[in-house]
């Protein structure tokens, strides 16, 4: 039996995360939802996602410190992707300096998003 | 104890007035606080039962809404569809449930675009929290038809147009502000139109955050900026000379000459400011024709418009002012004089080093 990619989501909108957890597991992908940067590196640490998507913007730890997190300590490069929203531009380039693969601006198309799951998993 | 309280309450009889006085005002504080703590408590039991309803609710709206969603991808659920929508139907006549169901929706729609967006604004529709919110748009509050405004504005209902823009010169600045954002978030430079109509100043505020609003869209048809260029409102006039600043309208260069002999100063101040951005030479002319009469600032901003736009003929007028009284006139000249000589010959050359910043390398290196 192949076993599904797993993802770990981190956002603190609770309905974006059902959203995306609902759309994404009909894709056949195993969503790990973290509402904060915390909960977020515990579930990395524990699941060994092949895959990351988390907001910039979190309680506890950000996005950008879930980035360094990775690629520093754990040594990891799993995809990430970033969540962005309107005027965190610099945050992006913060972002793709630490070793984030893609981002996505908000508002964005939840099946655009699918698309670049499936392009960065193949 | 009786006799204890007995004891306490003849001391205090035979005791002097003034602590009498003190004792007295000392148990009616104690009353109030007492009070007060009841009060407290009273209110933090309700808050905190009016936040565990919302937050119930809440956690119940987000999970339908994602059904109703997730049923949107399967076209044969139009009966749960249904169901859902009847039931925040229902849910909506109640007002703190209506308040709750719509940041649900919102909190959504901020956050995604395409299919699922629409699909959540086809579900206000639906919904009828649309009749709800233009129902308030007649309402004598006028914080009820500020927020009616922001709803159909974050839910970008273009149907509500025709109703709000009759509400263009309301008294309050906040309504008026909440439907200019409307009007160009949803129109973008057709939602301007409002400024033919409007009698009331835009502030600087309101000004800043429209051009913020039209900035985010690009690749947009700049409209016609005359009629507003001969408008009565001078807020309407400062701010159409941005915007033909901004995307460089060179088109209305006779409506900004004109503007040259306009009765506030600040406004033919603003109008010379623009000149040397879109390069109207024709300005030059004019301005210098009546130079003497005009005001200080206005010479000033003369000056300052000719250090981008001084051509060698200029050269003896701008000479006449090397001594002039005022200091950033004489600055001006100046820099005019430094970036343009004319030889003996009557030839000129442009002078194209960044005179400012030029640098001394013997200084620097000495120092």
């Amino acid at each position: 039996m192949k076993l599904s990619k797993k993802i770990v989501l981190a956002e603190d909108n609770s309905i974006l995360s059902k959203l995306l957890q609902f759309k994404l597991e009909k894709e056949g992908y195993q969503l790990l939802i973290a509402t904060n940067g915390k909960e977020a590196v515990d579930l990395i640490e524990g699941n060994e996602p092949d895959m990351i998507l988390t907001d910039i913007m979190m309680p506890f730890i950000s996005g950008l410190e879930v980035i360094s997190h990775v690629r520093n300590k754990l040594e990891k490069k799993t995809p990430i992707v970033v969540f962005s929203s309107a005027g965190q531009e610099e945050m992006v380039l913060n972002a793709f300096n630490l070793g984030a693969t893609d981002f996505m601006s908000k508002p964005f198309s939840p099946n655009e998003l699918i698309i670049r799951i499936k392009r960065l998993l193949q | 104890m009786v006799e204890l309280l007995q004891n306490i309450v003849e001391a205090l009889n035979n005791s002097h007035p003034i602590i009498q006085f003190c004792t007295y005002l000392s148990l009616f504080f104690i009353a109030i606080i007492i009070l007060l703590v009841i009060y407290l408590k009273n209110l933090r039991d309700r808050l905190r039962i009016k936040g565990r309803i919302e937050a119930t609710y809440k956690k119940k709206y987000e999970a339908e809404l994602i059904e109703y969603l997730y049923a949107d991808d399967d076209k044969n659920n139009n009966l749960q569809q249904q169901q859902i929508i009847t039931y925040f139907k229902k849910s909506s006549e109640n007002r703190l449930k209506r308040k709750l169901i719509i940041a649900t929706f919102l909190k959504l729609k901020n956050e995604i675009s395409g299919e699922t967006s629409d699909a959540i604004q086809n579900l206000y529709y639906q919904t009828g929290l649309i009749d709800s919110a233009t129902s308030k748009l007649k309402s004598k509050k006028w914080d009820t038809v500020a927020r009616a405004i922001r709803e159909l504005t974050l839910f970008e209902i273009k149907e509500a147009h025709d109703e709000i823009i009759q509400l263009i010169n309301h008294p309050k600045k906040e309504v008026r502000n909440e439907i200019q954002k409307y009007l160009v978030k949803l129109f973008r430079f057709d939602g301007l139109e409002f400024l033919n109509v409007l009698e009331n100043p835009l502030s600087e505020w309101d000004q800043i955050q429209l051009l913020e609003i039209l900035n985010k869209f690009n690749n947009l048809e700049v409209p016609d900026m005359n009629n507003w260029l001969q408008s009565t409102n001078n807020s309407v006039l400062s701010f159409t000379l941005k915007l033909a600043k901004i995307y460089n309208q060179y088109g209305v260069k006779d409506e900004i000459i004109a503007l040259f002999n306009h009765a506030d100063i600040q406004i033919r101040i603003e109008a010379i400011n623009v000149v040397a951005h879109l390069g109207i030479y024709e300005a030059v002319a004019v301005l210098k024709e009546d130079y003497f009469t005009r005001s200080l600032d206005e010479q000033i901003a003369f000056f300052k418009m000719m250090e981008e736009m001084a051509v060698p003929d200029d050269i003896p007028f701008v000479r006449d002012h090397i001594e002039n009284e005022n200091f950033f006139i004489r600055i001006s000249v100046m820099k005019i004089l430094n970036l343009i000589t004319v030889d003996d010959d009557n030839t000129f050359k442009i002078n194209t080093t960044a005179t400012d910043f030029t640098i001394d390398k013997d200084l620097t290196i000495a120092s």
